[in-house]
């Protein structure tokens, strides 16, 4: 079963959620495009990215920011994600290995939630970070 | 020097983008579908009903990170957009217009996402229409970055649920405001000079950053001919086979007679400035600016856009040229065009 059952007692500070790894196709730029509705040719059109100095077709900055917080749901639960934010720190280039990097960095309570906080990264296989962030999750205590 | 609106930038802040945007269609289980299967998320409960209701959710929820994706205007509208940003006196256009105007009029024409920053109220269900309403909320002074210098923006998007919206495709401020928040977006970009990069100053000699190549150019089967023919030293011109008309840029057919049949000459090099510009800004890093551009009518009869080696105060419509050929880089050759005396010397 999927839906993440993370319990604010049982999360530690330092836990690791399990990583999503995925190498990134032109097909897949083109499917987030038809999907996001975002046309930007420079992540489509490699005679016009090529022409205007990149080396080719690079990825949409929120499609990693989307591939990175599908892990954080996994993780967390789909419904408990209050919080989501990221740095878009560089771009991302077809063919590179992905990889999902989210640590807990800390627990509190506010206004009678239990909150999880996320330091929450994406990495190609080099360890160069493309997106940094943080998430914050409102979990379920163990009952 | 660019012109610096900092003054007017600063009267927008606090102000809409522009009127309330209402999601082209509710949140749908099409839509999802193509989203986690771009993302590869395989939850269960964005896509099949008893899982959903097993989780506690009582139906189908949309990804948190999908949010943008319910606003997007498409493909036709932003082209739309974009071409009227480019009419000169651009009157009727919104805050977020005119902001972006003034920052591309200081030579800020490049853009970056920089930072997103999503807060949820609760999953978004099935067929909920939602309408959001866009408020500039920050515009800093220029700062110095790795891309170049900018100013970066931050516009939040607040997003509202409305049960009743029906058919209608915009809504006033009054009917937003009776909505029910279900989420807030922050998404900063910056907008920054070309060429201005930290570090980036071109410079020659030793121990310099190296210049960044010239753009390439796109190569097809037709214009191909042009810049293999640079690179062996001949500036070659596309001839009709039927004809004989000269054209240029290459072209698949003959313009006059139709014709799909062409070859090549070998032009001079030789002619007559017949039009030119001064390009200095947005300055692009691997041109040296004030950047002169001629349109040259070559003596063979067509003409041509090359850059002109000839101090921009000497240039005059008319004044005669003569092309050199420069290597850029190892793929790289272009016709170059320098001043002649008025009347060359013909005689021995």
């Amino acid at each position: 079963m999927s839906q993440q059952r993370l319990s604010f007692d049982d999360v530690h500070v330092g836990d690791q959620a399990p990583e999503k790894v995925h190498k990134l196709t032109r097909t897949d730029l083109v499917r987030y495009a038809g999907a996001s509705g975002d046309f930007n040719p420079m992540h489509h059109d490699e005679v016009l990215a090529t022409a205007a100095g990149q080396p080719s077709v690079f990825g949409h900055g929120m499609f990693s920011m989307g591939f990175l917080g599908s892990a954080i749901t996994d993780y967390v639960g789909a419904g408990n994600l209050t919080h989501y934010k990221v740095r878009f720190s560089r771009q991302t280039w077809p063919n590179e290995v992905l990889t999902t990097k989210i640590t807990v960095a800390g627990k509190r309570s506010e206004d009678g939630h239990d909150l999880v906080d996320l330091d929450v990264r994406l990495v190609n296989a080099q360890g160069e970070e493309k997106v940094i962030g943080e998430a914050t999750a409102a979990v379920p205590s163990a009952s | 020097m660019s012109a610096d609106h900092s003054e007017e930038l600063a009267a927008l802040v606090g102000r809409r983008s522009g009127a309330p945007q209402v999601a082209p269609d509710a949140v749908n289980l099409a839509m999802i579908r193509h989203w986690v299967e771009a993302m590869g998320d395989e939850n269960p409960v964005y896509l099949s009903e008893e899982a959903a209701t097993d989780a506690g959710f009582g139906g189908i929820v949309a990804p948190p990170t999908m949010l943008q994706a319910w606003i997007m205007r498409g493909l036709k509208a932003s082209l739309e957009a974009e071409s009227r940003r480019a009419e000169p006196e651009t009157t009727a256009g919104s805050d977020n217009d005119r902001m972006m105007a003034l920052l591309d009029d200081e030579g800020r024409t490049s853009v970056v996402a920089t930072n997103c920053d999503q807060h949820y109220v609760r999953p978004l269900r099935l067929g909920e229409r939602l309408v959001t309403t866009s408020t500039i909320e920050d515009i800093t002074a220029e700062k110095k970055t790795g891309l170049g210098e900018g100013r970066f923006v931050t516009t939040r998007i607040d997003f509202v649920s409305l049960p009743d919206l029906g058919e209608h495709a915009s809504v006033s401020e009054e009917v937003v405001a009776a909505g029910e928040p279900v989420a807030t977006m922050r998404f900063r970009i910056l907008k920054y000079r070309p060429g201005t990069a930290k570090g980036a100053e071109v410079r020659d000699g030793d121990g310099g950053p190296a210049r960044p190549r010239r753009p390439r150019p796109a190569l097809t089967q037709d214009n191909a001919f042009f810049f293999e023919g640079t690179r062996a030293g001949k500036l070659l011109i596309q001839r009709c086979v039927s004809c004989h008309t000269l054209r240029h840029p290459p072209l698949p057919a003959c313009a006059v007679c139709g014709s799909l049949d062409w070859d090549t000459v070998q032009a001079s090099g030789r002619g007559e400035l017949y039009s030119f510009v001064v390009v200095h800004y947005p300055k692009v890093p691997s041109f040296d600016y004030p950047l002169p551009i001629g349109l040259v009518a070559l003596e063979e009869g067509t003409r041509l856009v090359a850059d002109l080696a000839i101090d921009p105060a000497e240039l005059r419509i008319g004044m005669p040229v003569e092309a050199e050929l420069v290597s850029f880089d190892d793929e790289l050759t272009l016709p170059v065009f320098h001043g002649l005396p008025a009347e060359r010397d013909e005689g021995g």
